[in-house]
């Protein structure tokens, strides 16, 4: 528990700015700060994404995990799916992206994700808030014990994070850190 | 309150009886080298092409690098942004390309916020109940704080069909003397002609964008989904390339150069019109 408490802490205060007057633009050093409070998120996602699809989680406790899991998204993200023999893009809410994830019809469900990701870089929308691109890669296998049969993919993931910079009062004083939401997720089927 | 701390502690407790299943943990699957060498994004394209990351796209080079934009470094990543296996594009030609591109007097660069690249979109919608492809054109702009995408022109067969302006002797007209008869025969061209844009004049196009928004509006075109995308890019002086995302085993797969053309003048235009007309 403690592990977790000082991961947040340190994350919060490696993109805590104290100064209300800063500038909206950001520097190298605060966008590879927000690459890696974004790719913390992306790994929570990964993890809850493993723990919901894996046939050992309790219903009660997958349900709990993807009320976590569903807390990392902006409000009306999406999943928008294809495979390698349907190129068109099938839409799901996150939750029900998660809940068909969990209903799959196999006896045992593994989920991994690769050791390599790619961070875009951000751009200012129209609102000012930022918006970049989080690549990563997930291997599922399935295998069904009944009919021996085994079914195994890899998908490419693109996760949008939206970047915001906020306020909040600590001790009378207005401090100023970068939040990031993850938002739609875009999952290929790849051929590897 | 009690509930609440039961709960995180089983979420807390579920996370660590879950180990090595996380991005990054003990046990991910290690990526042999296919993933790293594909162009994961166009982000990545850009960055590449004007070799604006390292090698393996970990770190993102500024202005003030000392490998920021290396002519070396750039040579080796474009020369890896072609697509080898089906474009067959000649080696002669991508060799004069890098020249131009590798120039030591004035090299030059692709940059995201630039007119002179769009994507097209390939799209289907319903129309009045029936499903059919659309061809989206899509430009960056920029817009309040950022920028925006924003659809630039629509490709839609059954519009097509509608508007056939007839040529030649099939045509009609309203004859030279309409006006001193105050226009009357505009009856006959709208009420007896099934073609009424013969009576428009030799510059007139369509707008179709006009006409698909104006359709949406009423209920009848529906979006349904996305089927494929590809980027245009007339962002290097007389040169145009096609961007295409290849999904396929090995290593040279993502987003890489499907076409490249070198352009003579008027070559542009003429490219243009065939780009968004689908001829």
């Amino acid at each position: 528990m403690k592990k977790y408490i000082s991961l947040f802490l340190l994350l919060f205060l490696a993109t805590a700015a104290v100064s209300v007057a800063q500038s909206d633009n950001i520097s190298p050093a605060r966008k590879q700060a927000i690459d890696s409070l974004a790719l913390e998120k992306v790994k929570d996602l990964s993890k809850y994404i493993s723990i919901i699809g894996s046939k050992e989680t309790q219903f009660s406790e997958a349900n709990r995990v993807m009320d976590r899991a569903e807390e990392l998204f902006a409000p009306g993200a999406e999943m928008g799916v294809s495979s390698l023999n349907r190129k068109e893009i099938a839409y799901y809410k996150v939750r029900r992206y998660f809940e068909r994830l969990m209903a799959l019809n196999y006896d045992r469900v593994n989920i991994t994700w690769y050791d390599i990701h790619y961070i875009s870089d951000l751009e200012r929308q129209p609102d000012g808030r930022y918006v970049g691109v989080v690549t990563v890669y997930q291997r599922f296998e399935g295998t069904s014990l009944e009919s021996g049969l085994n079914y195994r993919d890899t998908t490419k993931k693109d996760i949008t994070i939206y970047v915001e910079k906020k306020q909040t009062q600590i001790a009378g004083r207005t401090i100023e850190f970068w939040d990031v939401m993850l938002g739609d997720i875009r999952v290929t089927e790849t051929s590897a | 309150m009690r509930k609440l701390i039961l709960s995180v502690f089983l979420l807390i407790f579920t996370l660590e009886m879950a180990p090595g299943q996380g991005l990054y943990s003990p046990g991910s699957p290690k990526d042999d080298g296919r993933f790293a060498a594909s162009t994961k994004q166009v982000n990545q394209f850009f960055r590449r092409f004007n070799a604006e990351e390292s090698v393996d796209g970990s770190q993102r080079y500024y202005n003030g690098d000392a490998l920021f934009r290396d002519r070396e470094l750039r040579g080796k990543f474009i020369s890896i942004l072609f697509d080898n296996e089906t474009s067959g594009i000649s080696n002669e030609l991508k060799k004069e390309f890098m020249t131009e591109v590798l120039s030591e007097v004035m090299p030059q660069y692709i940059n995201f916020h630039r007119e002179g690249w769009f994507a097209e979109v390939q799209s289907i919608f319903t129309y009045r109940g029936k499903r059919e492809n659309v061809t989206l054109f899509l430009k960056i702009q920029p817009e309040g704080l950022g920028y925006e995408w924003v659809i630039d022109k629509v490709v839609f067969q059954p519009f097509k069909e509608i508007f056939n302006k007839p040529q030649g002797e099939s045509k009609g007209f309203l004859h030279p003397l309409s006006h001193e008869l105050g226009f009357m025969n505009l009856r006959k061209a709208f009420q007896d002609s099934d073609t009424p844009e013969a009576f428009t004049p030799k510059e007139y196009q369509p707008d179709y964008l006009t006409l698909f928004l104006y359709e949406m509006k009423r209920g009848n075109i529906k979006f349904e989904t996305i089927m494929d995308v590809k980027f245009h890019f007339f962002q290097i002086n007389n040169w145009y390339f096609e961007l295409n995302q290849f999904n396929r085993p090995g290593f040279n797969t993502g987003w890489l150069i499907s076409n490249l053309v070198k352009l003579k003048p008027g070559d542009k235009e003429t490219l243009l019109r065939y780009i968004y007309d689908q001829k």
